[in-house]
């Protein structure tokens, strides 16, 4: 049941999807990887949105460098861990809702640990070992995993639904070279905005998903395009 | 075959059909870096392609 508060702060929610779609915000779970550029713009609009428990992970301090993307921090956050000022800054913009924020790096021993309880995984990673771990993890406990990136002017986003469509190792069998990439913030508003949208679709069952589908944004040009694919039937995950 | 690049520039390409990942190649592009459509449809690098095929070479990114 939602109360009247909570009727009140997602009013123009309840106007697309009910206070039915609204409750089931409310009682799902998700597991937030990263709280950098996507993660920063994804935990946000969560949290906004009303999902009701989020858990965010990072393992990194603030740095001055971060702060021209990563909106979830601010200048007084320089040197604090990114998962207490996420928690600060989620739980200020929501106090309705539960967040927890852990300071651990993702691995393959406490993902497990992780990721309990949850419903959904968030990729607001920069790294693609990282994110064949959510990719595994999401396979074995059957639940989604909304993948974004970003690099400069470009991104892309898809939707990983385990059962239903092809894994993130089908579309990208081989991690690219690790590199330090550049990165505009409002790509990663673009994405992660994109990301949280797929979720919410999810949970409510609004629209169409973008499974079997790879969204790619090109800021350069003001261009969306989208590739489709299938499961490979060699592929090593799934 | 025709080849969309990643800079979005088209390449028509006549010869016999090949892998992938050696038109890639071929091209000076890192199979490691892309991802390749094949008539609209994302194949893996050892697929063959060549004939009228179109293929969509796009540069995936990483970062967070």
């Amino acid at each position: 049941m939602l109360s009247d508060s909570e009727k009140k702060r997602y009013s123009r929610q309840i106007r697309l999807f009910g206070e039915e779609g609204q409750e089931k915000l409310k009682r799902t779970s998700v597991f937030i990887a990263g709280a950098g550029g996507l993660g920063s713009v994804i935990s946000l609009y969560m949290a906004a949105a009303g999902f009701g428990k989020i858990r965010i992970c990072d393992c990194d301090s603030v740095e001055l460098s971060n702060l021209n993307r990563q909106i979830l921090h601010a200048n007084a956050d320089l040197g604090r861990a990114k998962a207490k000022s996420a928690y600060e800054g989620l739980t200020a913009i929501n106090p309705e809702i539960e967040v927890v924020a852990r300071i651990e790096i993702i691995s393959q021993e406490n993902i497990d640990q992780l990721l309990q309880g949850c419903d959904l995984i968030m990729d607001g990673m920069d790294n693609f070992p990282v994110r064949y771990l959510l990719n595994r993890a999401a396979l074995k406990r059957k639940i989604p995993l909304f993948h974004g990136a970003i690099s400069g002017y470009q991104g892309q986003a898809t939707t990983i639904v385990p059962g239903r469509t092809a894994c993130l190792a089908c579309i990208f069998p081989r991690a690219p070279p690790a590199s330090v990439f550049p990165a505009l913030g409002s790509t990663c508003g673009v994405i992660g905005s994109i990301q949280v949208t797929e979720a919410v679709k999810y949970v409510t069952g609004a629209g169409q998903l973008l499974e079997n589908r790879l969204l790619l944004w090109d800021g350069l040009s003001g261009c969306l395009d989208e590739m489709a694919y299938e499961r490979n039937t060699a592929c090593r995950e799934c | 075959m025709l080849i969309v690049l990643p800079d979005g520039s088209r390449r028509e390409i006549a010869g016999n059909e090949e892998r992938i990942e050696d038109i890639l190649k071929q091209l000076g592009l890192n199979p490691e870096e892309v991802i390749v459509a094949k008539n609209g449809k994302i194949v893996p690098e050892e697929e063959i392609a060549g004939g009228s095929d179109e293929l969509k070479i796009v540069r995936f990114v990483h970062g967070g």
